[in-house]
């Protein structure tokens, strides 16, 4: 994560938990962050955002979608810019709500609440990106493999995904290689993300990314795997050039490809 | 003991000759398959094959159960779910991006359901099984708890979700979707199934264990009341922290995941459920040889784990041999106590 840019220039010491206005991120922080490095990167991101800004991550975390959805839109009538909202607010709160899951705080209807308030937000916020012609993150498409219906891992990676500012296109289930070469040919998308969670259709992700090189695609693209089942071996094996054991880790390996398509 | 005493024996905690195999999930293999000449998709909806195709858990495997369930989708079938049948090599699924339901109003569990073919053949097929193995083995029947059904006819997001705005909705359709729980297991029942697994996936890769006890404890409770037959809950996943709830509901057993340490898990469900499982089945059944899977064997053994067993359906690429590891080193276990 960017947090260096995140701690404000001149500001002589490292931020404090104490220097985190807002009570409830602050206990949330104290309480669910264990992490040495994740406690820094937060302790800098809450305390460089104004009250506001950090009422809007509260808000997030407690997943109230109707608090989030006023609050985004009334700190955008009042001058603050909808790329300040999204960072400092809207990702600020998902982030801590991925190490939340990550470390069995919450479960998922925890974290499909905490994505529905975010989305309350996003929803003032993308137009004016769109508009403004800001682009995002990096655009990741991402699909369960064939033959395999299990979605829940895939879905929570693109919210957080989603919360990290990727434009993210979900295939859903049971995508075949040609769905995947398709999606990435129409919307000039560098990341492939695959999800399998079974024995039986982890070979897809394998032949999913044959197909690419049969297409002569698979230079123009990075693949990221995961699922229970799948490990950095497998990853290897097949081809991949990343494998992630959950969430917050593929937001991670998102950043780092995207970053190495420059 | 027949193998169907030595399995009831273990259900009710009673005293073995020998610690029973049983997978009461799915051992349905490709090579299996091949050797019946009886394959998914057809095996999952024609009785006569999918007897065939279970009876070689008894016939092949050596286990002392057979399981001609495979899937978890024969009942949301019957009751309207589109269902996505797949090939040989794969298992059928519930279209759960398309859901049927989305209020308690909407929910019908149609009155003759158990009639539809999909959840007749199961019938059918434990019948051809009790007539041929009926003496000798455990006949094993499976019947859909609401929780499961949940995810199938309203989606798994949608139901999740749900649960934390409305307690009392998510009360409301749990308690309408119950009725095909029971429905099915009493004709599974009357069809001669010995025992019935339920499986209900609030799983810790879920949801919290709190919630087991919120929603499920007290149904399940009444599951085991009415049921009148041995039930195997089947939760895969992590349930340790839930073992606890699980243990209170009376039901004859828990069929749990190598996710939890079977020893822990013993000392959690202190003999008021017997436990059944908890072979890993990607790691080790699918991609390791014998002699691992017959380390996990004799973890479960040592902790006094009353069942041995894959812990859900097995990788439908498992190969013969390393299925067959498991009874052997069940015995082997024994001849060196
Ligand atoms: C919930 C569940 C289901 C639900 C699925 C609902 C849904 N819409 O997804 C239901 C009940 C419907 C179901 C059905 C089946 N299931 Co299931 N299921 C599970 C269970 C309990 C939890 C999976 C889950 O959602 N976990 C929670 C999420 C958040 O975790 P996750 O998916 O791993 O995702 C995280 C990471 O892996 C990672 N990640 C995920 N994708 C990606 C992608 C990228 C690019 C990256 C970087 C990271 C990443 O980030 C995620 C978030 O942290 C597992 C048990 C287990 N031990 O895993 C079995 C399990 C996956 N199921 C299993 C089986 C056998 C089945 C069935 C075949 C059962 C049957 N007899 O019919 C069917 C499958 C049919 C099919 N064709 O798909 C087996 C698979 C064995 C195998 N490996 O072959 C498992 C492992 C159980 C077991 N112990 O054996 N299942
Ligand atoms: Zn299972």
């Amino acid at each position: 994560m960017a947090s260096g840019s995140l701690i404000p220039t001149g500001s002589l010491r490292m931020a404090k938990l104490e220097d985190i206005s807002n009570d409830f991120l602050r206990e949330e922080v104290e309480t669910f962050v264990t992490r040495e490095d994740e406690r820094e990167n937060l302790i800098a991101r809450y305390t460089a955002a104004t009250p506001k800004m950090q009422a809007i991550a509260a808000g997030v975390v407690s997943a109230r979608h109707h608090d989030v959805d006023a609050m985004t839109a009334d700190a955008l009538t009042t001058g603050t810019s909808a790329l300040d909202v999204m960072d400092h607010g809207l990702i600020a709160g998902m982030a801590l709500v991925g190490i939340k899951f990550r470390d069995m705080k919450i479960f998922v209807p925890e974290v499909l609440a905490c994505a529905r308030a975010m989305k309350a937000g996003m929803k003032h916020i993308e137009p004016i990106l769109v508009a403004s012609g800001i682009a995002p993150t990096g655009k990741v498409i991402m699909g369960t493999v064939k033959g395999d219906l299990h979605d829940i891992g895939k879905n929570l990676c693109i919210m957080m995904l989603r919360g990290a500012a990727f434009q993210v296109i979900d295939l859903g289930v049971d995508t075949s290689p040609d769905d995947f070469i398709e999606a990435v040919e129409e919307h000039g998308a560098n990341i492939v993300g695959m999800s399998a969670l079974l024995t039986t259709t982890m070979p897809n992700m394998a032949k999913t990314i044959e197909a690419f090189i049969d297409a002569d695609l698979r230079d123009d693209v990075q693949f990221m795997v995961g699922g229970a089942p799948v490990t950095q071996i497998f990853a290897d094996e097949m081809g991949a050039d990343g494998y992630g054991d959950n969430a917050v880790e593929c937001v991670d390996l998102a950043k780092k490809l995207s970053d190495e398509n420059g | 003991m027949t193998s169907r005493q030595r399995v009831l024996a273990a259900l009710n905690r009673e005293p073995v000759d020998r610690t029973p195999v049983c997978n009461p999930t799915s051992v349905a293999t490709v090579e299996l398959m091949d050797l019946v000449d009886a394959h998914f998709p057809d095996a999952n909806r024609d009785a006569e094959k999918m007897a065939r195709l279970a009876a070689t858990s008894y016939t092949e495997l050596g286990f002392d159960t057979i399981m001609p369930v495979f899937s978890i989708i024969q009942e949301s079938s019957a009751v309207g779910c589109k269902i996505q049948w797949e090939e040989k090599d794969n298992w059928p699924t519930v279209r759960m991006t398309e859901p049927i339901w989305s209020e308690p109003d909407d929910i019908r569990i149609p009155a003759d359901f158990v009639k539809h073919p999909d959840a007749k053949c199961v019938l059918d097929a434990i019948r051809i099984l009790k007539k041929e193995f009926g003496d000798e083995v455990a006949v094993i029947g499976k019947t859909m708890g609401p929780w499961s059904m949940g995810y199938h006819c309203f989606g798994v997001e949608r139901f999740l979700l749900m649960s934390l705005d409305d307690p009392d909705m998510t009360r409301t359709c749990l308690d309408r979707m119950k009725q095909s729980t029971i429905e099915y297991g009493i004709a599974q029942i009357e069809a001669g199934a010995d025992a019935l697994t339920l499986p209900d996936h609030a799983t810790g890769d879920l949801v919290s264990g709190e919630y087991y006890e919120r929603y499920l404890r007290d149904m399940h409770i009444e599951f085991a009341e009415t049921l009148k037959v041995p039930i195997i809950l089947h939760i895969c996943g992590r349930t340790v922290d839930r073992m606890e709830f699980i243990a209170q509901t009376g039901m004859a057993a828990f069929h749990y995941d190598s996710k939890n340490n079977p020893a822990e898990s013993m000392e959690v469900v202190a003999g008021r459920i017997s436990l059944v499982g908890n072979i890993n089945n990607p790691e080790t059944l699918f991609s390791k040889g014998p002699e691992d899977v017959a380390a996990e064997v004799r973890a479960n053994l040592d902790a006094g784990v009353q069942l041995v067993g894959p812990e859900c359906a097995i990788p439908l690429q498992t190969s013969i041999e390393n299925l067959k590891a498991i009874p052997r080193a069940v015995r082997e276990w024994h001849r060196a106590a």
